[in-house]
C-alpha cells in the first residue's frame, strides 16, 4: 500500500506547496477566477476573466483581500497581469521548461484551494492562437477545469507551476499556457503594459491560385491572399506592396487564409524583416517588409 | 512482456489499487429500496450494521451482500438532513470497513469510491479530494472529490489511499462527487445508540 500512499501524500504536498501563491481574482460579475502570485506584487490571471479594468480585488489564500490594478493584458495569449501592494506572501515555484512529458500527472488548482487532477494529454510544439499570440508549446491536460479555475496554475506532482489554465483561448478547449510563455508575457506587460505584435498594414482576402502561378512557387497552396487594402505609409506600403498583389508565402510559409498570415506576422518582433513571395501581374516577385507595431486599439 | 505486467501489478500502484478495490468490494453492499431503486451501502460493523444514504432507503429494504446473497434489512434510523441511514441485517462472518479519520484530510490526496453506479456492481473509480467544506453557506461540511460517480454510487464508501472509509458518497454536483464525512456518520450512529426508538 505504500506506493499508493506516497503518491497520495505527494499530491497533497504539491497542492500545499503552491496553495499560498494561489489567489481569488474578483474582476468580473458573479464568478471569481483564479490568479497566481508570480513574483512579489505581480499576479497573473486569464485575460478573459478580467472584464473590468477598475475595482479589481484579489483575495489571498489566508483570506486577506487587497485592491489590485491592471498592469496590462494580452488577449492573444489570454493573459493579464495585476499589480498589488502586498509582497509578504509566497510566490509560486515555476517548473523547468522541458521537464513535462505526455502522461505526467498534473493538477489544476483553483482558488480555495480546490483541485482537479489528470495527466498531460498532449504536448506539441509552438503554435499561434487565433489572435496571433505566440505560444511556446501546445499543452493540453486531461482534467476538469471547474468554474473559476481559469487563470489558476497547472502544477506538476512536485507543486511546480508548469502553466496557467484557461478555457477561453481556443474554442472553450481546456488548455494551459506554458510557464515559459507566461514568463515572457509577464515581463513585457510589467515593463510596457502591453505585448507588441507585428503588423504590416494590409487587408488580405483568399483567392484561388491558377495552376501556372502555383507552379512558379516552391511552397504554394491552392489559395493565396490578394491585397485588397494597403494602409498609406504603413510597413507594406513602404516596402512597395501594391493593391492586387497576391501574397503566396510569408518567410516560406504558404498563407492560404488571412488568419495564417496574421499568425505569422503577429509573432514577428517589431523591426524584423519578413519576406513576402508574391505574384504580381502573373510574375513572381519578392518584397521585403520591415515589421511595424500593431497600433493599440482602445477597448 | 506479460510476465512484466503481472509482476508490476503485484507491487506498484496498480497492485495497490487492485488490492484496495478488492478490500472495499468486501465491505460494499447493494441496497435495494422500494421504490427508490438501487444504491450502495457500507458494512460498518461486523454485527451487521450498514450505513447508507437516507435517499436510498424509503420503504422496504433488501441488501445484497458482496457474495451475492440477498437478505432483508431493518431500517434503524434515517437522517434526511445529512442524508444518512442505518440498517441492520442478520448475518455472520461479514467483513467490516476500516474507518478512517475525516478530520485529517488534505486537498489533493487520493480517494477511491466503490459502488453500484447504474447497477454495475462493485465498480471502482479513483480521484482526489477537490475541496473540503460546505457547498452552500451554512450547509454541512462535505468531502468534495474530483471523481466520477453515477446514480447507484449513493451510500457507498469513499476511501483514502490506505483503504480506510472516510465518507459516504451521497451526491453529484457540477461533476464533483460529494460525500458525507465519516465524522458526521459517527455522530449519527452515536445518536442512534443513545436513542432506543427505531423507525418503523
Amino acid at each position: 500500500m505504500t506506493t499508493l500512499l506516497s503518491l497520495s501524500n505527494e499530491l497533497a504536498e504539491a497542492v500545499e506547496r503552491v496553495a499560498g501563491a494561489v489567489v481569488t481574482v474578483n474582476a468580473r460579475p458573479r464568478l471569481a477566477s483564479t490568479g497566481v502570485h508570480w513574483r512579489p506584487g505581480i499576479i497573473v490571471t486569464a485575460d478573459h476573466t478580467v472584464r473590468s479594468d477598475e475595482d479589481i480585488t484579489i483575495a489571498r489564500a489566508d483570506g486577506r483581500t487587497v485592491g489590485a490594478s491592471l498592469a496590462g493584458r494580452d488577449p492573444s495569449t489570454d493573459l493579464a497581469v495585476l499589480r498589488i501592494g502586498d509582497t509578504d506572501f509566497p510566490t509560486a515555484a515555476v517548473g523547468e521548461p522541458g521537464s513535462l512529458q505526455p502522461g505526467h500527472i498534473v493538477l489544476a488548482v483553483g482558488h480555495g484551494p480546490r483541485v482537479s487532477w489528470g495527466v498531460v494529454s498532449a504536448l506539441g510544439g509552438p503554435w499561434h492562437s487565433a489572435r496571433g499570440g505566440a505560444i511556446d508549446q501546445f499543452l493540453r491536460p486531461d482534467l476538469t477545469l471547474y468554474p473559476g479555475f481559469s487563470g489558476g496554475p497547472l502544477i506538476d506532482a512536485h507543486g511546480r507551476v508548469v502553466g496557467i489554465n484557461t478555457s477561453g483561448l481556443l474554442r472553450q478547449l481546456e488548455l494551459a499556457i506554458p510557464a515559459s510563455t507566461v514568463a515572457r508575457v509577464v515581463d513585457e506587460l510589467v515593463a510596457r503594459g502591453r505585448v507588441s505584435r507585428g503588423f504590416i498594414g494590409v487587408g488580405l482576402q483568399p483567392v484561388r491560385l491558377p495552376e501556372d502561378v502555383r507552379r512558379a512557387f516552391t511552397a504554394a497552396s491552392e489559395t493565396g491572399l490578394i491585397v485588397i487594402n494597403v494602409q498609406a505609409d504603413g510597413p507594406a506600403a513602404r516596402a512597395g506592396l501594391l493593391l492586387g498583389d497576391i501574397v503566396v508565402t510569408l518567410d516560406g510559409t504558404a498563407v492560404d487564409a488571412p488568419e495564417v498570415a496574421q499568425a505569422v506576422i503577429g509573432a514577428r518582433p517589431v523591426g524584423s524583416t519578413i519576406t513576402a513571395a508574391i505574384s504580381r501581374a502573373g510574375a513572381v516577385a519578392e518584397v521585403r517588409i520591415t515589421v511595424g507595431e500593431r497600433p493599440s486599439r482602445s477597448r | 512482456m506479460q510476465g512484466g505486467w503481472s509482476e508490476r501489478a503485484q507491487s506498484g500502484i496498480d497492485g495497490c489499487l487492485s488490492t484496495l478495490t478488492g478490500r472495499l468490494r468486501e465491505i460494499t453492499v447493494q441496497v435495494h429500496g422500494e421504490p427508490a431503486g438501487v444504491g450502495s451501502g457500507v458494512l460498518w460493523r461486523r454485527d451487521g450494521l450498514i450505513v447508507t444514504n437516507a435517499h436510498v432507503v424509503r420503504g422496504r429494504v433488501e441488501v445484497k451482500l458482496p457474495g451475492g446473497r440477498a437478505v432483508p434489512a431493518r431500517l434503524l434510523a434515517r437522517d434526511p438532513e445529512h442524508d444518512l441511514a442505518a440498517l441492520a441485517i442478520d448475518a455472520h462472518g461479514l467483513a467490516a470497513a476500516e474507518i478512517g479519520d475525516s478530520d485529517g484530510l488534505r486537498v489533493g490526496q487520493l480517494v477511491i469510491a466503490v459502488g453500484n453506479p447504474l447497477g454495475l456492481a462493485g465498480a471502482v473509480t479513483a480521484g482526489l479530494i477537490h475541496a473540503i467544506g460546505p457547498r452552500r453557506p451554512a450547509g454541512p461540511s462535505l468531502i468534495q472529490a474530483d471523481l466520477r460517480l453515477a446514480p447507484g454510487n449513493s451510500g457507498g464508501p469513499l476511501a483514502d489511499a490506505r483503504g480506510r472509509v472516510i465518507g459516504i458518497n451521497a451526491m453529484i454536483a457540477g461533476g464533483l462527487a460529494l460525500a458525507v464525512p465519516e465524522s458526521l456518520v459517527v455522530r449519527f450512529l452515536g445518536s442512534l445508540s443513545s436513542a432506543t426508538a427505531t423507525v418503523p
